[in-house]
C-alpha cells in the first residue's frame, strides 16, 4: 500500500480524533454533571483534555510536510472567499486556539464553571465545523471518488469513533495511574469510588456510541463503493480498482468490526463489574484496533484519488 | 489588449508529432517530469459484422489532442488555490505566482487538463502562461510557432469560435461545462464524445 499522502493521512486522522475527543469529553462532562459535583467530574476528564492539545498541534505541524514551499505558509489564508483549504486551515487554527484557551482556564480554574462550559461548547461547534470543512476540501468535482456525500459522513464518523474510543482509552490509563499513585501515597481507595463509578458509566456510553458509529461506517462504505462501481467513468473505475487491490479493504473492515464492534460491546458489558485491568486492556485495545482500521481506511481514501480528463 | 485568449486545434490534421510539446519544454527550460503541453494519443475500436458476406471488419481509430492550459473561464485551479498564487490576469491568461505559491498541489488535484504541474526542486507549481513574454514582443507562443502542420493556433477566443465553432467536448477531454475552457477543437473525423468511454489513452506515461 503506497503512502504518498502520509502527511495528509496523519493530519486528517489526528485532527478528527482531537475534535472527536473534545466533543466526547464534553458529552461525558455534561452527562456526568447531572449526578456528580464539578470537582469529581474534572478529576476524570481533565487529564484527557490536556492530551488533546499536543495531538492537535502535532497534526498541524505534520500537515506542513505536505507543502512544497512552506516559506509562503502565511499566504494560505488569502483565499477564504473561494478555497475550502483556506477555510479548513482557519477553522483548524480557531479550534486549536479556543481549545487551548479552554484548557488553560480549566487548569488555572479561571472564570466561572458556567463561562468555561460556554467556551467549551463554542470550541466543540468550531471543531465540528472544521471537520466538515476538511471534507469540503475533497469534494472536487473532477475527482469522482471524493466528490460524494460519503466523504463528509465518513469524516464525521471517523471523528466520533476515534474520539470516543480515544477518550475511553485516556480514561482507563489515567485511572490506573491515579490508582497507583494513591496506593503509593497510602490514600484511602474509597475516595476514588465516585470517580470509579463515573468512569464505568462513561465506558458503557463509549461502548454503545462506538457500536452506533461503526454501524454508520458499515452503511457508508458499501454506498461509496457501489457509487464508484456504477459511475462508469475511467476515473471512478480506477478508484474502485485501487480500493479493492491487495486486501486492505478487508483488513480495515475486520479491524473496525473487532475494535469498534466486538471489543466495544465487551467494554459495555465489562464496564459494569469488570476489574480495572480488564477495562484497561479492553478499552486500550479497542482504541488501537480502530486507530489502525481508520488509518488503513484513510490511506485508501487518498489512494482512491483519480481525476477525470487527462 | 485581448479580452480572452484561447487555443484552436484542428484535430483532423494533427499528426501527433509533438513538436509543440518539445518547443514548449525547450522555450521554458522545463525540468524532467514537468511538461506544460502534452499530446494525448487516444485509440479505440470495434468490429462490424456483415452477415450477408459472413465477414468481420475492424473499425479502429486513433487521434491526437495537444493540450496545455486552456485559460478557463471557470478555472478550478484558481477557485481551490488557498494562496491566490493561481490567478487569472490580463488577456484572460491563468498563471501562477511562485512568490505566493505554498506548493500544496491542490490545483494539480483539481485541474482536469493536468495544466498546473509541480516543480519538485523549486517546491512550487508551474504552468503555461501562454508565453506572455513572446506575446508582449508580438510573437506567437512557442507551441503555435513550432507546429509544422499548422493545426495549433491561438487568438481571441470569440474570433476563434466565430470562425471554427465551439467544440471542446472530445474524448478524452473532460466535459467542458466543468471549467469552461477557452479551447476550440475541430474534431477528428473519428473523434468520440467526451463521455463515450470507447477508447483509451495510449501514452499515459507522457501525459
Amino acid at each position: 500500500m503506497p503512502v504518498g499522502e502520509l502527511p495528509l493521512v496523519l493530519f486528517t486522522l489526528l485532527t478528527q480524533m482531537s475534535v472527536g475527543s473534545f466533543v466526547a469529553l464534553g458529552a461525558v462532562h455534561v452527562l456526568a454533571r447531572r449526578r456528580y459535583p464539578a470537582a469529581t467530574v474534572d478529576r476524570l476528564s481533565d487529564p484527557a483534555l490536556y492530551a488533546i492539545g499536543p495531538v492537535m498541534v502535532a497534526a498541524l505541524a505534520v500537515s506542513l510536510l505536505h507543502l512544497g514551499n512552506p516559506v509562503n505558509l502565511l499566504n494560505v489564508l488569502n483565499n477564504l472567499g473561494s478555497s475550502w483549504l483556506s477555510r479548513e486551515i482557519l477553522l483548524g487554527c480557531a479550534f486549536t486556539a479556543l481549545g487551548a484557551a479552554f484548557a488553560l482556564c480549566q487548569w488555572r480554574r479561571w472564570l466561572t464553571p458556567g463561562v468555561r462550559q460556554a467556551v467549551a461548547a463554542v470550541t466543540a461547534v468550531v471543531g465540528l465545523v472544521f471537520v466538515w470543512a476538511s471534507a469540503q476540501v475533497y469534494l472536487i468535482p473532477t475527482v469522482p471518488a471524493w466528490d460524494t456525500w460519503t466523504t463528509p459522513v465518513a469524516f464525521l464518523a471517523t471523528t466520533f469513533l476515534l474520539g470516543c474510543l480515544a477518550v475511553g482509552a485516556a480514561f482507563v490509563v489515567a485511572a490506573s495511574v491515579r490508582t497507583r499513585r494513591a496506593a503509593a501515597q497510602g490514600a484511602r481507595p474509597e475516595a476514588e469510588a465516585e470517580v470509579d463509578a463515573m468512569l464505568r458509566s462513561s465506558l458503557r456510553g463509549i461502548g454503545l456510541t462506538a457500536i452506533a458509529v461503526l454501524a454508520v461506517e458499515l452503511l457508508v462504505l458499501p454506498a461509496w463503493l457501489l457509487g464508484l462501481a456504477n459511475d462508469g467513468s475511467p476515473a471512478a473505475t480506477a478508484a474502485a480498482a485501487a480500493l479493492t487491490a491487495g486486501g486492505w479493504l478487508h483488513l480495515r473492515l475486520v479491524l473496525a468490526v473487532l475494535g469498534g464492534g466486538v471489543l466495544a460491546l465487551f467494554l459495555y458489558r465489562a464496564a459494569a463489574a469488570g476489574g480495572r485491568r480488564l477495562l484497561l486492556v479492553t478499552a486500550g485495545s479497542a482504541f488501537v484496533l480502530v486507530l489502525v482500521a481508520e488509518t488503513v481506511g484513510r490511506v485508501q481514501f487518498f489512494e482512491s484519488y483519480a481525476r477525470i480528463g487527462i | 489588449m485581448a479580452q480572452q485568449l484561447g487555443f484552436w486545434i484542428d484535430q483532423q490534421y494533427c499528426t501527433g508529432c509533438k513538436a509543440c510539446q518539445v518547443a514548449c519544454k525547450d522555450k521554458h527550460d522545463l525540468p524532467l517530469g514537468v511538461t506544460w503541453r502534452r499530446v494525448v494519443e487516444y485509440s479505440g475500436g470495434s468490429w462490424s459484422t456483415d452477415p450477408a458476406a459472413g465477414t468481420f471488419a475492424p473499425n479502429v481509430f486513433t487521434y491526437y489532442t495537444s493540450i496545455s492550459c486552456n485559460h478557463c473561464d471557470d478555472p478550478i485551479c484558481v477557485a481551490v488555490c488557498p494562496t491566490t498564487a493561481m490567478h487569472k490576469g490580463a488577456d484572460g491568461i491563468v498563471s501562477v505566482d511562485p512568490a505566493k505559491c505554498v506548493g500544496c498541489r491542490f490545483c494539480e488535484w483539481a485541474c482536469p487538463y493536468s495544466a498546473p504541474q509541480f516543480d519538485p526542486t523549486a517546491g512550487v507549481m508551474t504552468k503555461c502562461d501562454l508565453c506572455a513574454d513572446e506575446l508582449a514582443e508580438g510573437r506567437d507562443p512557442a507551441c503555435v510557432a513550432a507546429c509544422p502542420s499548422r493545426v495549433l493556433h491561438y487568438g481571441e477566443i470569440a474570433d476563434l469560435r466565430a470562425e471554427h465553432g465551439d467544440r471542446a467536448d472530445v474524448a478524452p477531454l473532460p466535459d467542458p461545462s466543468i471549467t469552461r475552457p477557452n479551447l476550440v477543437i475541430t474534431p477528428h473525423r473519428h473523434a468520440e464524445p467526451t463521455d463515450a468511454g470507447t477508447g483509451t489513452i495510449t501514452n499515459p506515461e507522457e501525459i
